[in-house]
């Protein structure tokens, strides 16, 4: 009787044991293997958990809903509004644009979700997204740039918010996910409108770049506004033949007024005093070939590196904009933007805050600030010198009443057409609020082609007080 | 009391959830009323009867109840009704059975009743889901007689090995280290391990095998208090699987689906896969309750029921459905030692066996641990035969439980048994 007792307390353990090891196994599924299992391929959970949620809306920074949320056959669905002018943001699926990097955002997971509020209330919504963008602006920018192919940005310097990100040509989301004949339609457009061209387009950027040469030779102390410079028309600098606009060449000049009539000799000569290592560390200040830290895909500026036998020849031409140098308009409106608040990077941003539907602000990155560049007296001494090119040069269409701008034109050679004309300026010169860059495609001359288009952006941001 | 209580506070949630009237809720709280009713009518008896076993039972049904009530309110009203009937014939075996030790002398009947049902499934038996495990009336009334078998067997081997085990401990006794290997006990071990086999093979049904495997072991080794048996039987059993996994098609493809399920995901694997991505999808405290995707689950109302749990209340619900099932199983076996009586020790060691087995059975099978089996998980997975026999099966326990010593508070000084202690701390706090 005692033995079978015993024998009973023995048996115990083995059923014990048997739990034991099923709670543990409990833990290793739901919480250490979890988040591998949660992203499995054949794990289609948060698809079919999401048409249950009421997805958020994306806003623009004045209330305009872009991407709004209607209720479908199969739950939820995406609908949206003045698509053309926000396809880049807002994107055409749950795949691409900012439906897809935000996706936790509009579909209250993670560490957005807020599950106690939706049962306390009995449904399930996801929070709204409110972005830094002027719907005014972007509206005025899909409509300067119709028929053309480019990027128009606008950024506001003190705090780096984006107000206008636009990207030429467009599409319309409703009409290319109709049907799959339209889509195809739209992926092998030639012009390519699913690319988002001011953060993922590559371009030469000509002589806007000039703005950044003439910025690291003042503050190397290589030369201030009223250094004497020297130009021929064409040049051999450092064994590159360089030709300047001007083909009889400008004379005595001083660098002043070579940025103003873009000199490329008397920019390329600054360039090689300057040398590869000077040349090099200022484009790491600047964060010229650097990524926007921005929830959407975008690309890397590439660069040559000056080095080899033909180092010096590559330094030249990036002097003044050409070479091998590839840059995104987002970079250029970033350089602009330094100079604009005093020789100090600041990332731009597009979140300007997430709201959830108790209306709880949830805290966004705001622009981060990249560190300083140049000094405030050189940042003063470039943005000085883009005055005098509205003043007494090339960006004369930027002369407006009322306001002075300080800006910069290009028009970079490509081996695709015509040069693509380039843009950047920005207002009010004594204490600037906006900072726009236009980039038209193969549009020719900076000042003809991309300069009235930042005009009339730049007056429509001043109108609106940003 | 506060198992009750609990219960019809989940379903009240459930039925604001889906917004339903509160009519039907008052139609589930007579389950919740069945179990306050059963606890009262015990009461009256003896002073040795177990107070936990009930208030946990109850609250794992409860949980069940609620969570069949969020997958398919209709199912929910079923398994009430079942539940009902179950508690009612535990009552009644509760009653009728005055001394445990009547029951002793049904043994062979129980052990010809328990083989009878077993075959005339294998014969007649009516095939659902790629298992024959139901007999009766297509359409009209069916129910599943290894339900049944399971708690009969307990029986008969309970009152066998009371009545032998004296014989077989001595046969055993003089026997040295390579005794397991002579042939008047190597008869009865494989015998067994093949009936189990058979059942694996035949019936298609892996979870009873392991279940009746596991409850001859561990008798064996209570008749015997010798190890070896049980380790032969094992190095047997696996030798047996190994070996059907080669020769039998359909145990491959079994296998295959717990050994590789990310190879076939839309077939052999989906339902384990399924599984573990809602569990992971519930992580620490869940996605909420009524908030899983448990339509994404084969079997979600019966074998998968405790992957729906784990979704929609975490790894802390799930957890602490676990930890019921370990009180309920450690009750049992408490009872067990602290009973006067031979059979009445066995025969709750046999349904604590049973019952804790069950429950690792489904549960490692839903975690990967061995192949998934159709299994029902006790008192909480939809199905009558299942509420029903396990109900009956808890009287017998209970039956058991009035035969005990007394416990500790009513402990005369020189009665010094040890008594489980950690769960009598828990009885004083759940029983008043």
């Amino acid at each position: 009787m005692h033995d079978l007792s015993n024998g009973i307390r023995k048996l115990v353990a083995w059923p014990l044991a048997g739990f034991i090891v099923v709670c543990l196994t409990l833990t290793y599924w739901q919480v250490i293997a979890a988040p591998q299992l949660n992203h499995a391929e054949q794990n289609n959970r948060s698809e079919r958990m999401r048409r249950r949620v009421q997805p958020g809306r994306l806003l623009t920074r004045d209330g305009l809903v872009i991407l709004d949320a209607r209720e479908g056959l199969k739950g939820w669905e995406r609908a949206y509004s003045d698509s053309e002018a926000f396809c880049h943001l807002a994107g055409y699926n749950s795949r691409s644009g900012l439906q897809k990097t935000l996706s936790e955002v509009f579909y209250a997971q993670g560490r957005y979700a807020h599950v106690w509020e939706d049962i306390l209330h009995g449904r399930q919504t996801g929070n709204d997204v409110y972005l830094t963008i002027n719907s005014r602006l972007q509206q005025r920018a899909h409509a300067l740039m119709r028929g053309k192919r480019g990027a128009v940005i606008a950024i506001d310097p003190r705090d780096g918010a984006l107000l206008a990100l636009y990207s030429a040509p467009t599409y319309d989301a409703a009409t290319i996910t109709k049907s799959e004949e339209a889509y195809n339609v739209f992926t092998y457009d030639p012009a390519k409108p699913e690319i988002n061209r001011p953060l993922q387009g590559m371009y030469p950027p000509g002589s806007v770049f000039k703005i950044f040469t003439a910025a690291a030779a003042v503050d190397a102390g290589l030369a201030d506004p009223g250094k004497k410079l020297h130009c021929a028309g064409a040049e051999r600098i450092a064994g590159t033949l360089v030709r300047c606009r001007k083909a009889a060449g400008h004379g005595d000049l001083t660098l002043r007024r070579a940025l103003a009539d873009s000199c490329n000799v008397a920019f390329a000569k600054l360039g090689d005093e300057l040398g590869p290592d000077r040349f090099r560390s200022y484009v790491k200040q600047f964060h010229l070939l650097d990524a926007a830290n921005l929830p959407l895909p975008t690309s890397t500026g590439r660069m040559a590196d000056f080095k080899g036998f033909k180092g010096n020849m590559q330094l030249v031409e990036a002097s003044f904009g050409q070479g091998a140098t590839l840059i995104t308009p987002l970079s250029i409106a970033r350089l602009t933007a330094a100079l604009a608040r005093g020789g100090e990077v600041i990332q731009p941003y597009l979140v300007d805050h997430v709201q959830t539907p108790a209306a709880t602000r949830l805290p966004s990155g705001r622009g981060k600030k990249l560190g300083r560049a140049v000094s405030p007296e050189t940042a003063q001494a470039v943005a000085g010198m883009m005055r005098s090119v509205v003043e007494h040069g090339t960006a004369g269409v930027a002369d407006i009443r009322g306001v002075r701008v300080a800006a910069k034109t290009g028009s970079a050679q490509n081996p695709s057409g015509d040069p693509h004309a380039w843009f950047t300026c920005f207002a009010p010169y004594d204490e600037p609020v906006v900072v726009v860059t236009v980039l038209v495609e193969n549009g020719g001359s900076g000042a003809r082609a991309a300069g009235p288009i930042a005009v009339e952006i730049l007056r429509a941001a001043l109108e609106t007080g940003t | 009391m506060y198992s009750a209580g609990l219960m019809g506070l989940g379903l009240f949630l459930v039925c604001l959830d889906q917004g339903q009237s509160l009519l039907r809720v008052l139609r589930v709280m007579t389950v919740a009323g069945s179990f306050i009713v059963a606890a009262l009518l015990m009461q009256i008896e003896s002073e040795g009867r177990d107070h936990l076993l009930l208030p946990a039972v109850s609250l794992i049904a409860g949980c069940g109840v609620v969570f069949l009530w969020r997958l398919n309110p209709e199912s929910a009203s079923r398994q009430i009704i079942w539940m009902l009937m179950g508690s009612a014939l535990m009552i009644i075996v509760y009653y009728l059975v005055n001394d445990v030790r009547d029951l002793a002398r049904y043994k062979y009947t129980a052990g010809v009743g328990a083989i009878a049902l077993m075959v005339a499934t294998m014969i007649w038996g009516q095939e659902k889901g790629g298992a024959r495990l139901w007999l009766g009336i297509p359409d009209v009334v069916s129910f599943q007689p290894g339900e049944l078998a399971k708690v009969l067997i307990c029986v008969f081997l309970a009152g066998y090995v009371a009545d032998k085990g004296e014989l077989i401990r001595s046969h055993s006794k003089d026997s040295g280290l390579l005794a397991p290997l002579a042939l008047r006990y190597m008869g009865p071990l494989l015998l067994v391990v093949v009936f189990s086999l058979a059942v694996f093979v035949l019936l298609r049904d892996l979870g009873a095998a392991l279940l009746f495997f596991g409850l001859f072991v561990a008798v064996s080794y209570l008749a015997t208090g010798r190890k070896r048996y049980a380790a032969l039987m094992t190095v047997l059993f696996v030798a047996g699987a190994v070996a059907a996994y080669y020769y039998f098609p359909h145990v491959g493809r079994r296998m295959a689906a717990w050994l590789t399920p990310h190879a076939d995901p839309y077939g052999a694997g989906h339902q384990i896969l399924q599984v573990l991505f809602g569990l992971a999808a519930g992580g620490v405290s869940g996605v909420g309750f009524g908030r899983g995707l448990p339509d994404s689950l084969p079997a979600a109302e019966t074998d998968a029921i405790l992957a729906v749990i784990g979704e929609e209340i975490g790894l802390l619900g799930a957890t602490g459905l676990m930890l019921l099932f370990v009180v309920v199983s450690y009750r049992t076996f408490a009872i067990a030692w602290q009973s006067k009586d031979r059979f009445g020790a066995l025969l709750a060691a046999n349904l604590g066996i049973v019952f804790a087995l069950q429950t690792l059975v489904i549960a490692g099978g839903l975690l990967r641990l061995i192949p998934l089996t159709g299994i029902t998980l006790p008192f909480v997975s939809y199905g009558g035969s299942s509420v029903v026999v396990n109900f009956i099966a808890l009287g017998l326990i209970l039956t058991v439980s009035r035969d005990c010593r007394p416990w500790p508070s009513q402990r005369t000084p020189d009665n010094n048994h040890r008594v489980a202690r950690p769960s009598t701390v828990v009885m004083q706090i759940l029983d008043n």
